[in-house]
């Protein structure tokens, strides 16, 4: 009787072992699909993160990559902006740049906002990066941080010799003479050279005329620095790119002795929920199942999206 | 020493005993809590806001419906957990560890206890309506059925006793 009363105990025992790790499991699942939220709710001051590369719009397949998008980041910005609470905004940077476009709408967003503004440049707040943080009023940055790199960039892999060596031909079908321009199946003339190069300078004349305005410098100063030479943090001062060397602490004494009262962080992050992370899964792959892989690589092959105009 | 001819113990199962029951619910939770949830302490640190009052978590919280969505879904796969903690246990041994403490027993007034009748039992546990309801309503019911079962029993055909021995 004895006997069976302890064999029932360690079978309870053999069981609870099982639970405990069936349910660790399903935690580390649940994980995956949750982000750390947020600092504090009592939070003054918004922190909104840019990390990575700069996109307009968060593609199929970057779900669990580090993109920045626009469209979330200027959310982002509007709430915390309508936020009574909310007196200042901290954008931390950590982006080596990219899309011209995605980059010119975020600093655009900043713009906007009628309270104070700081960039905090962590490792990296080069080129669309550096563009979004010299749309805020102050910029600190470590000594040791990359920064500047302003200029534009558009090269790409030619394919042209590739597919000539194995037999592949492309037959050009086009109505207007720069309708394949940059399709890496054939090499660039010397007259679609001139016309992307002429488009890339005068994105790189934007890019200085809003570096100029935003960091009150002459125009003529920042077009020496726009080389598409990056900066360490050190040097970036002495050139007035950044108004600050320094980490979190000077960020928060920088915005309580603006906005007057201690500064407690709110982290804003785009909300990624189960549901919708889960949801968002099944539609990219329903999608392609729907499309075909066939059709999809026809589709990218004939987009001149091929060609990206990076900051 | 000889060995007496005393009559052996006899066992019966009769009805149990409410506080027992509650007791036995009690411990079992609590286990729960305390081992077998224990992996999603983390996950519920890292998504509970830290804040210094109730209200001020609601206001967020009615804010941000994506953060509430994730703790929805959380609080489904710690419903499923405990759910599954009480069929297995049930199932296997024919009591919780909480029933094996105070001497209480699963039975089914058909033959065995099948994997449908230990779910409905456990039903209250989910955290939607109108499961919800059984919370307030199977105490109630238990209180006014001759031999104390909860509705969630009374549905599921199964009954909890007591063994005592004589």
């Amino acid at each position: 009787m004895k006997k069976q009363q302890t064999n029932k105990w360690t079978r309870a025992l053999m069981i609870i072992i099982y639970l405990t790790i069936l349910s660790f499991f399903i935690s580390i699942f649940l994980s995956l699909f949750i982000d750390d939220s947020f600092e504090s709710l009592d939070g003054n001051v918004a922190v909104i993160e840019i990390t990575g590369p700069i996109v307009a719009q968060k593609d199929s397949g970057l779900l669990f990559t580090d993109v920045t998008s626009s469209d979330e980041v200027r959310k982002l910005i509007k709430k915390a902006d309508k936020s009574d609470k909310i007196k200042a905004i901290v954008f931390e940077i950590n982006s080596p740049g990219g899309s011209a476009v995605a980059s010119d709408e975020i600093a655009a967003e900043i713009k906007k906002i009628n309270k104070t503004t700081v960039a905090w440049i962590r490792e990296v707040g080069a080129s669309g990066g550096y563009w979004i943080a010299s749309s805020t009023d102050y910029i600190i940055a470590n000594r040791m941080s990359i920064t500047g790199s302003i200029g534009v960039i558009a090269s790409y892999l030619g394919f042209s010799g590739f597919i000539e060596e194995h037999n592949v031909t492309y037959e050009r079908l086009v109505s207007g003479k720069f309708k394949d321009l940059g399709i890496p199946f054939k090499d660039l003339t010397s007259e679609e050279r001139l016309l992307f190069q002429k488009s890339l300078d005068k994105i790189h004349d934007y890019f200085i005329d809003e570096i100029a305005i935003n960091r009150n410098l002459k125009k003529s100063d920042v077009k020496k620095i726009a080389t598409g030479q990056f900066y360490i943090g050190a040097e970036a001062k002495d050139l007035g790119l950044i108004d600050e060397l320094g980490s979190r602490d000077e960020v928060i004494d920088y915005v309580e002795k603006q906005i007057g009262e201690e500064a407690n962080l709110a982290k804003y992050k785009k909300e990624k929920g189960f549901l919708a992370a889960l949801s968002q899964t099944m539609n990219e792959r329903f999608f392609y199942i729907g499309k075909g892989l066939g059709s999809s690589f026809f589709a990218e092959a004939e987009s001149p999206k091929s060609i990206s105009i990076i900051t | 020493m000889k060995n007496l001819a005393l009559p052996k113990k006899k066992a019966f199962f009769a009805q149990a005993s409410v506080l027992k029951r509650i007791i036995a619910f009690i411990i079992d939770i609590l286990l729960v809590n305390l081992i077998i949830l224990f992996p999603f302490r983390r996950l519920f640190d890292s998504i509970i806001p830290q804040t210094s009052s109730f209200s001020k978590t609601f206001e967020f919280l009615s804010e941000n419906s994506g953060f509430s969505g994730t703790i929805t879904i959380i609080m489904f796969a710690v419903a499923l957990i405990t759910i599954l903690y009480f069929m297995t246990f049930e199932k296997k041994l024919g009591q919780s560890p909480g029933k094996m403490i105070l001497n209480l027993y699963v039975e089914s007034s058909k033959k065995d206890l099948k994997y449908w009748q230990l779910f409905v039992r456990s039903m209250f546990l989910i955290p939607v309506f109108p499961f919800i309801l059984l919370w307030f309503i199977d105490p109630i019911v238990m209180f006014f059925t001759k031999e104390n079962q909860r509705l969630s029993e009374i549905l599921s055909s199964t009954k909890t006793v007591e063994k005592y021995k004589v």
